[in-house]
C-alpha cells in the first residue's frame, strides 16, 4: 500500500481515509470531493494518475480539513501514530500539516513498529517538522525547493521564514554548497530531490544527477507544481524504481508536462497534471528503460 | 474513525516574552481557551526582556497567536525563536519578471500577478495548512481587493505570503521597496 497523508483546505472535512479517486477537477476520498489545487490534493492526484497509468493499486489517502489552526493536523498525526504499524504501508508520504516536532518524533517511533520499514517521504511542513526535530535522517526522501534547501542547510532555523539571509540570497549554482551543509549537520533525508531552475538528485550527500531540460521557468509560480513532483516520486518508488531513478523521472516528467501545457504563471496545476498521461506515453519507456504497454 | 486520545507532548520552538508574570499567566489562559498548545517556561537569561516567565509556543503558529493576543489585549513584549543563533524573520523579497506577470518571493512563499490588471494569478510554495486555503481565497482577485494572509492565516507561511502581497502591491502601485 502507498499511503499519502496531508491536510486539505476544507474546514469541515473530518479525518478520512480511503482509496483515492478522481472525478473531473476533484479528488475523491470516501465520497468527499476535494478540489485538485495546490497542496495535498495536487500531490495525491499526480500519484493517482501515475498508478492508474502503471496499473498499480491507487494510493490510500489519509486527509483532514485544516485551514491553519492545526486541529485537523494533530488529529491526523495522532491517528497515524496509532495506526501506522497496523497499516504497514510500503510507501508513506507525508505532506501538508501544521508542523509539530513532538508528534513527528512519536510518528518516527511508531513507524518502527511496521512489519517492514516503509519508505518514508516528506515534503511541505512534514519536512519542516522532521528537520526541526532533528529527525531528517530517519526519512528516505525529502523534496525541497530552493528556499527549503536553504532551510535544511541552516542548522538553527525551525521554519523557512527564519533562515539566515545569506542562505536565502544564494542562487541555484550554490545548491551543492547548501546540500553539503545540510548533510554535514544531518539535516537531510537519505535522498534529496531539490526542485528549482536546475533540479538536483542527491543521495547521502553525493549529487547523482541534475535535470534542467526542458527549461520551463513558469513552473515556479504555479501553485502545486512542487506537490505534483512529490506525488510522482511517491508513485514511481511504489512501482519499484530505486529512489534516485524515481526522482530523476519525476523531475523530467513534471518539466515535460509544463512544456506540453505551454505553462505561464497563470496556468493552474490541474492543467499540468492533465498532461502526465501524454508524458508517460511518450517518454516513460525511454526514461525508465522499463517499457510498458498500457 | 476512532481517535486515540493521549495527553499531547509539546515541543514548541518559540517563546512569547512578557514584562510581568500576570501578563504571562493571562496570555496562557487566552491561548489555551483557543486550543493552542502552550507551556509556561523560564526564558533563557539571554532572551529575558522583563519577567522570568515566558510562554513556549509552536513558533510556526506565531502570526495566529500574536493576532489573538492583540485582539484580547493581552500584553506581551515580543515573540522569538527559542534556539540560540536563529536569524530574525526574513525581511527581504525577490522579484522575477515574467513578461506580463511578476512573481514576488518572500522566504518560501511566492505570489504572481498580472502587471496590467493587478490580478493575482497564482501563489506557490509553503507547506502549512492555511496555504492551500489562502491560495483558493486569493487567486483571481486584484491585489488591493484580495484578503490579507495576515488576517486569514495562522502560520509563518501565511506571514511570508502577506509580505509577498505587500511588496506586490507596492510594485503594482509603482512604489516598489526592492
Amino acid at each position: 500500500m502507498m499511503l499519502i497523508v496531508g491536510t486539505v483546505p476544507l474546514k469541515d472535512l473530518p479525518l478520512t481515509m480511503g482509496k483515492a479517486g478522481a472525478k473531473g477537477d476533484y479528488m475523491v476520498v470516501n465520497g468527499h470531493r476535494i478540489p485538485c489545487t495546490q497542496g495535498t490534493a495536487a500531490m495525491i492526484t499526480a500519484a493517482l494518475i501515475t498508478t492508474e497509468y502503471l496499473k498499480l493499486e491507487a494510493p490510500q489517502a489519509l486527509v483532514v480539513g485544516d485551514t491553519g489552526q492545526g486541529k485537523g493536523s494533530r488529529e491526523m498525526y495522532e491517528y497515524l501514530i496509532q495506526s501506522v504499524a497496523k497499516l504497514s504501508p510500503e510507501v508513506l508520504a507525508l505532506h501538508y500539516c501544521l508542523p509539530d516536532m513532538a508528534l513527528t518524533r512519536r510518528l518516527c517511533q511508531a513507524v518502527k513498529g511496521c512489519t517492514k520499514k516503509p519508505l518514508v517521504i516528506a515534503d511541505a511542513a512534514s519536512m519542516y517538522a522532521a528537520k526541526a526535530a532533528g529527525l531528517a535522517t530517519s526519512f528516505d526522501i525529502f523534496t525541497p525547493d530552493a528556499t527549503e534547501m536553504a532551510f535544511l542547510a541552516d542548522p538553527d532555523a525551525t521554519h523557512p521564514a527564519y533562515i539566515a539571509r545569506h542562505l536565502f540570497d544564494t542562487d541555484v549554482t550554490q545548491t551543492p554548497k547548501l546540500v553539503a551543509a545540510a548533510y554535514a549537520k544531518r539535516n537531510a533525508a537519505k535522498l534529496l530531490l531539490v526542485k528549482g531552475a536546475t533540479d538536483y538528485v542527491v543521495r547521502n550527500g553525493e549529487i547523482l544527477a541534475t535535470i534542467s531540460e526542458p527549461n520551463v521557468p513558469a513552473l515556479e509560480p504555479i501553485g502545486g507544481t512542487g506537490d505534483t513532483i512529490t506525488g510522482l516520486v511517491s508513485a514511481f518508488v511504489y512501482s519499484g524504481l530505486e529512489p534516485h531513478e524515481a526522482a530523476i523521472i519525476a523531475a523530467r516528467a513534471n518539466r515535460m508536462a509544463g512544456k506540453l501545457a505551454n505553462a505561464t504563471p497563470a496556468t493552474k496545476v490541474r492543467q499540468i497534471i492533465n498532461q502526465f498521461p501524454s508524458v508517460f506515453k511518450e517518454f516513460l519507456c525511454q526514461w525508465s528503460e522499463v517499457c510498458y504497454k498500457p | 474513525m476512532p481517535l486515540f486520545k493521549k495527553k499531547p507532548s509539546f515541543e514548541g520552538g518559540g517563546l512569547v516574552l512578557f514584562m510581568d508574570v500576570h501578563d504571562a499567566m493571562a496570555a496562557e489562559k487566552v491561548l489555551k481557551e483557543s486550543d493552542y498548545a502552550v507551556k509556561l517556561v523560564a526564558p533563557p537569561p539571554e532572551l529575558r526582556k522583563g519577567c522570568d516567565l515566558a510562554l513556549e509556543i509552536n513558533l510556526v503558529e506565531q502570526p495566529g497567536i500574536v493576532r489573538l493576543l492583540q485582539e484580547k489585549e493581552a500584553g506581551y513584549v515580543s515573540v522569538l525563536p527559542m534556539k540560540p543563533g536563529t536569524s530574525g524573520l526574513l525581511e527581504i523579497v525577490k522579484v522575477t519578471d515574467f513578461g506580463d506577470w511578476y512573481m514576488v518571493k518572500a522566504a518560501n512563499m511566492k505570489l504572481s500577478f498580472e502587471k496590467k490588471s493587478g490580478i493575482i494569478v497564482n501563489t506557490s510554495g509553503g507547506g502549512c495548512p492555511d496555504i492551500p486555503y489562502l491560495h483558493a481565497e486569493m487567486i483571481g482577485k486584484r491585489l488591493d481587493e484580495a484578503p490579507r494572509p495576515r488576517d486569514l492565516g495562522f502560520t509563518l507561511c501565511a506571514l511570508m505570503l502577506d509580505r509577498a502581497l505587500e511588496e506586490s502591491l507596492a510594485l503594482w502601485q509603482g512604489g516598489s521597496k526592492t
